[in-house]
């Protein structure tokens, strides 16, 4: 493994200005040219030019859902991984968000969330916490890669299932056609409401995620020395699982799943933080929001109409990803 | 394995061999008196269903589709309600024994298919984009119906009601429709036709928008049209919908005068497509009545 070459500081800041970058180009690109400094002018002028309208209404919560989403999925993927000790623990690969995905498509279709869009998150987020605790229940932490694994196709198949279950027995004749976007996430026509609805259990469930910190760097050092080091096992769980429901169940709730991004951003980032599991969640959070702006950016440049599922290229980058960890563990095991 | 697979082959064609030779027969000895009025039709289109239950006599029609009998998509529902519904599946047509199939040019091509294999008449009905068309197709199931007064009067009707000025000049007040999933309505189609002959200049006709027409909100908010026509029936909640409530189409500089017109009422060539223009043309005289007002 490579030595860590930037001092931590460095890092943060070389990802926060790469985050910052792709979310510029992100306002930059989309479906019609636009002359992006003066519609910023006239957007910061209160005047309603259409360059303003589809800068502030259609660009912004596209960007600005990239960034949360892609945070949250990036954070969970590293919290994920260094609580369990498990380099495939990610939301997707576990089921969380898949299951979250029923949570919303459920309360979605039903029409419950027609009467109020906050039950849209709170589906995703409860089916989250079901998965969460599910898997906890089951396993627990000394969950072996192929237990881990093993649960999640289980969980992922079944949520699979009744999604399109669900999405059949809808009434409506298009709701079967919008399994894509359940299974494959997308960015694509979001809005300031769909942000307003997600932003703050996202935010709430980053402080979960993000108080594990110290306490995960303890567990690196093994459990019965973290519990010498005062670390309380149930309450780093629970934040574990509440900060990763939380985030992750909004975030899917208003996007689909995007799969991948928590796997292979802390694979990155980790030799960069010099395997300290700690450090490795902010950067990671900041990471995942580059990698998931920047893909955003690429359904929009890839010349296909109706564009690509974000999912479809998070999962070509991805997959390929798993494959080589995959690849490198069954060396290991010889 | 290999036992049971010869078995059914030799079952499916004896099968086959049964249908052939009982279908066949009553079907060339049907294509002598084609002139004979039908006494069992069966539609297996919304469109088709549509036309059937305006034009032929009750007792002549046996089946229509169950689309036709959903009010959100057909403007015959309660008259579709008397008959038993089908699917379009071929074991359903061939148990009512029909001495017509009424189908649509592309929908469920497999049972057309198969039903002409095995001698059921069939009529396809195409997709008219004129008004001519429309009226031609009208005249022409009417005829084959028995029924060539009632399709005489309806055809009566829409032309009446389609008389007016001919294209929309430049001048003309501006629309543009808006499905679900960002879809919009290209020329070449009935809706244009309809669009037209309100006195509307349909935008999304002049747009370069590619194979699937689809309009993304950055494209509509640059057209400024001076009609959207949102064009959905909701009733029940999909994803699909979610672009027409974009708060964006709410804080347009020139906001257009919002028009929700059911597809119901212009996805088939029949009397509906008169309601359909009336909504559109009074949408066009409201836009004139504010030129005038403001100049």
């Amino acid at each position: 493994m490579r030595r860590a070459e930037v001092s931590y500081p460095w890092l943060l800041a070389l990802l926060g200005g790469l985050a910052l970058v792709l979310f510029a180009l992100s306002l930059a690109i989309g479906y019609a040219p636009l002359d992006l400094p003066a519609a910023g002018a006239d957007a910061l002028g209160g005047r309603e030019t259409i360059g303003a309208l589809v800068l502030v209404e259609l660009r912004l919560p596209r960007a600005l859902l990239g960034l949360l989403v892609g945070f949250t999925l990036g954070l969970s993927g590293a919290v994920m991984q260094g609580f369990l000790r498990n380099p495939l623990a990610e939301p997707g690969v576990v089921g969380v968000s898949g299951g979250a995905a029923l949570g919303a498509v459920v309360v979605f279709y039903s029409g419950l969330a027609a009467t109020s869009s906050l039950l849209l998150p709170l589906g995703g987020i409860v089916a989250a916490l079901l998965v969460g605790g599910l898997l906890f229940a089951v396993a627990g932490r000394g969950m072996s890669t192929t237990t881990l694994i093993l649960a999640g196709v289980a969980i992922n198949s079944l949520a699979g299932a009744l999604i399109s279950l669900t999405l059949n027995l809808a009434p409506n004749p298009y709701a079967a056609m919008e399994i894509m976007f359940w299974l494959m996430g997308s960015l694509a026509d979001r809005s300031f409401s769909h942000v307003w609805v997600a932003i703050a259990p996202m935010i709430v469930g980053w402080m979960l995620l993000l108080s594990t910190s110290r306490a995960l760097d303890a567990l690196s050092l093994g459990e019965e020395t973290a519990r010498t080091l005062g670390i309380g096992m149930r309450r780093v769980r629970a934040a574990v699982v509440g900060g990763v429901a939380l985030s992750v169940g909004a975030a899917t709730a208003v996007t689909g799943v995007i799969g991948f991004v928590g796997l292979v951003v802390p694979h990155l980032l980790r030799p960069f933080v010099a395997h300290r599991p700690g450090r490795l969640l902010f950067a990671s959070g900041l990471g995942g929001a580059s990698l998931t702006l920047a893909a955003d950016i690429a359904v929009r440049l890839i010349p296909s109409r109706p564009e690509l599922q974000l999912g479809v290229v998070t999962a070509i980058i991805g997959a390929p990803f798993l494959f080589s960890l995959v690849w490198r563990y069954r060396r290991l095991e010889r | 394995m290999t036992v049971s697979r010869i078995f059914s082959a030799v079952v499916g064609c004896a099968a086959a061999g049964l249908f052939l030779g009982i279908l066949t027969g009553p079907a060339a000895s049907m294509a002598d008196d084609e002139r004979a009025a039908p006494e069992r039709v069966v539609s297996m289109n919304l469109c088709a269903d549509e036309l059937l239950l305006r034009l032929a006599d009750p007792d002549q029609i046996v089946s229509v589709t169950y689309l036709g009998q959903n009010p959100d998509q057909s403007t015959v529902a309660d008259k579709a309600a008397r008959y038993p519904a089908n699917h379009g599946l071929a074991e359903e047509i061939l148990r009512l024994s029909p001495d017509l199939v009424v189908a649509g040019r592309y929908t469920t091509r497999t049972t057309v298919d198969f039903l002409r294999r095995v001698g059921e008449p069939v009529l396809e009905l195409e997709v008219p984009t004129t008004l001519p068309e429309v009226e031609a197709q009208i005249r022409m199931l009417g005829d084959r119906l028995g029924q060539s007064e009632r399709a005489e009067a309806m055809v009566a009707e829409i032309a009446g009601a389609f008389v007016g000025p001919a294209t929309p000049d430049d001048d003309a007040p501006t629309a543009v429709v808006f499905a679900p999933n960002g879809f919009t309505v290209g020329a070449g189609s009935l809706v244009d036709t309809v669009i037209e002959a309100a006195g509307l200049r349909n935008l999304g006709a002049e747009q370069d928008l590619g194979r699937y027409r689809r309009l993304s909100l950055e494209q509509l908010a640059r057209l400024k049209p001076d009609v959207l026509i949102l064009n959905a029936e909701e009733t029940s909640p999909a994803l699909a919908y979610e672009v027409l409530h974009h708060p964006i189409l709410d804080r347009l500089p020139k906001a257009p005068l919002v028009v929700s017109l059911s597809p119901r009422l212009w996805t088939c060539a029949g009397p509906a497509l008169v309601d359909a223009l009336a909504l559109l043309r009074q949408a066009a005289e409201t836009i004139e009545t504010h030129r005038r007002a403001g100049q």
